[in-house]
């Protein structure tokens, strides 16, 4: 088990027995009481193994966070960095794809366009902030490495969106509401998000900084700036002749009017059906 | 170097980055350090970020009504900030010892320098987001009915940036300040004094230096033709007989 990624690993026959929680367990030997303050980093010699290929980072990134912490404190970083950029676009391009496929003809390369493109642009525009908000919190970490941590970040999501990807595709096949696949797509970017923001956070723990506020800050940001995003690069999911929006419109009131048109295409249907 | 930061692997920063953090983090030991001498390489990279920082900023701030608006804010921006910690320099310089805090001219100047500087680089890291918010806004029209509300957000998305900049650049400053005093209502005093005065010329030096976004029906420009007509405290003080006497 490590710092983020709760399961915990295949525990070898030799362990004691794990006592069950309804039977009244002999009582065990007091360890000694450990403070809160993460491990350093690179304790375990595993972590120290450099990663060198686009697959060691997936699966070190899954695994094993620490090591790409780790690795990415460490000088000759910039590979890793790029492995880490590379996959992230690779996975949501391969999402943006699934995302097109509720439309099809040109939404199937607009879609991975707009979604990765979208999604590096909201990473670069956050990142300075982040970056002051970790030397405000008392953070060591270098605006090099906080890149490198943010690409992860992207990249854990991104991977985590291809893990959803069949089912936003069976849902995409089965449905011709714009909304309903909107809510579904952001839904399932918001849960695989939560782990990539786990994943900074806890990278932010190991940079020695003393407070949390400024990242939990930052984090409301970064989110507030992706959905702007999405409505910034409408439609994703839906079609258009124009590549960009011409009307300019905050998240709120867009999701708002398409509620809005949604409950009136409804009332309209309704009506011809009874009509009928 | 002594005050270079290294991260938790023990790998140097940039030395101008390094240098950018360690003002951030606010490690007295190393900014009193700073303050205790004259080092003209390191006053002009902070001099840098403010520039660069500040008209960042102002450029994203402009940008909404003009590109020209954008450059002229880029430009008045990091000037208020420099103009107002250079007048205020000696007044700040006596006002220290005055207070109760024995500092030389140069480390007043040093410490301010470096609160305005802290306050660049944070203003300049929220510029990308805010031309993020502008781009995302609908264009400024005449008609208020159409951009109040864009408007408001944007006023409110600026003032809660450079409040956040300001509150985090004097408490770095009090935490300097302290460390020099000793005393926390020393510090605290002088602090308060020093920002009386700043805010003082810094309001005015803002008033002459309008706009910074510019009305939609007036023209773009760089300064006011009326701009050395009256003051801002007149103006208030005009506006709240008017207020009262319903004239």
């Amino acid at each position: 088990m490590n710092e983020n990624n709760p399961i915990p690993p295949h525990i070898p026959s030799s362990a004691p027995p794990v006592p069950q929680p309804h039977a009244t367990p002999p009582l065990p030997p007091v360890p000694p009481v450990s403070s809160h303050a993460p491990k350093p980093l690179g304790e375990n010699p595993e972590e120290r193994a450099p990663i060198t290929s686009p697959i060691q980072a997936v699966e070190a990134i899954l695994r094993q966070p620490r090591r790409v912490m780790y690795q990415l404190q460490q000088p000759g970083a910039g590979a890793l960095m790029i492995y880490l950029m590379l996959v992230a676009l690779f996975c949501a391009v391969v999402y943006g794809v699934v995302v097109g496929t509720f439309s099809m003809h040109e939404q199937l390369w607009i879609a991975p366009v707009k979604i990765a493109g979208g999604m590096l642009v909201s990473a670069f525009i956050c990142l300075p902030s982040l970056y002051i908000f970790a030397c405000l919190s008392g953070s060591r970490a270098r605006l090099a490495e906080i890149y490198g941590l943010v690409m992860g970040m992207l990249m854990l999501t991104t991977i985590l969106l291809i893990g959803f990807a069949p089912v936003a595709w069976l849902f995409s096949q089965s449905t011709e509401s714009v909304n309903w696949m909107g809510t579904l797509h952001l839904i399932f970017w918001f849960i695989a998000a939560l782990f990539g923001l786990r994943f900074l956070n806890t990278a932010f723990s190991h940079s020695q900084a003393k407070s949390n506020a400024g990242f939990n800050t930052w984090v409301v940001i970064f989110m507030l700036v992706v959905v702007q995003m999405t409505t910034a690069l409408r439609p994703i999911v839906g079609s258009s002749d124009k590549f960009f929006p011409t009307e300019k419109k905050f998240f709120l009131s867009y999701w708002a009017d398409c509620l809005k048109d949604s409950a009136e295409k409804n009332n309209y249907e309704r009506s011809n059906d009874q009509r009928r | 170097m002594q005050g270079e930061p290294a991260n938790v692997a023990g790998r140097p920063e940039r030395p101008r980055l390094a240098r950018l953090s360690l003002l951030l983090r606010g490690e007295v030991k190393s900014l009193e350090e700073w303050s205790a001498q004259w080092d003209s390489r390191r006053i002009l990279s902070h001099v840098g970020i403010i520039i660069v920082g500040a008209g960042l900023y102002g450029a994203a701030m402009g940008c909404w009504r003009d590109p020209m608006q954008a450059l002229y804010t880029a430009i008045k921006f990091p000037l208020i900030i420099l103009l107002t910690a250079a007048a205020n320099a000696m007044l700040n310089a006596m006002l220290a010892p005055l207070l109760g805090l024995n500092i030389p001219f140069r480390q007043s100047f040093l410490a301010i320098l470096m609160s305005f500087t802290i306050a660049g680089a944070i203003l300049g890291s929220f510029a990308p987001l805010v031309a993020f918010v502008i781009w995302n806004s609908p264009p400024m029209t005449a008609d208020l009915r159409q951009s109040a509300g864009p408007y408001a957000f944007i006023l409110l998305t600026f003032v809660v940036i450079i409040a956040f900049a300001g509150i985090t650049s004097n408490l770095r400053l009090l935490q300097l300040l302290r460390h020099l005093g000793g005393r926390k209502s020393v510090a605290l005093c002088v602090l308060l004094a020093w920002l009386a005065g700043n805010l003082f010329f810094g309001t005015q030096l803002s008033w002459i230096l309008r706009p910074f976004i510019g009305a939609p029906g007036l023209k773009v420009e760089f300064l006011r033709r009326d701009a050395f007509k009256g003051n801002f405290y007149e103006t208030i003080f005009r506006t709240t007989v008017q207020v009262f006497t319903f004239d």
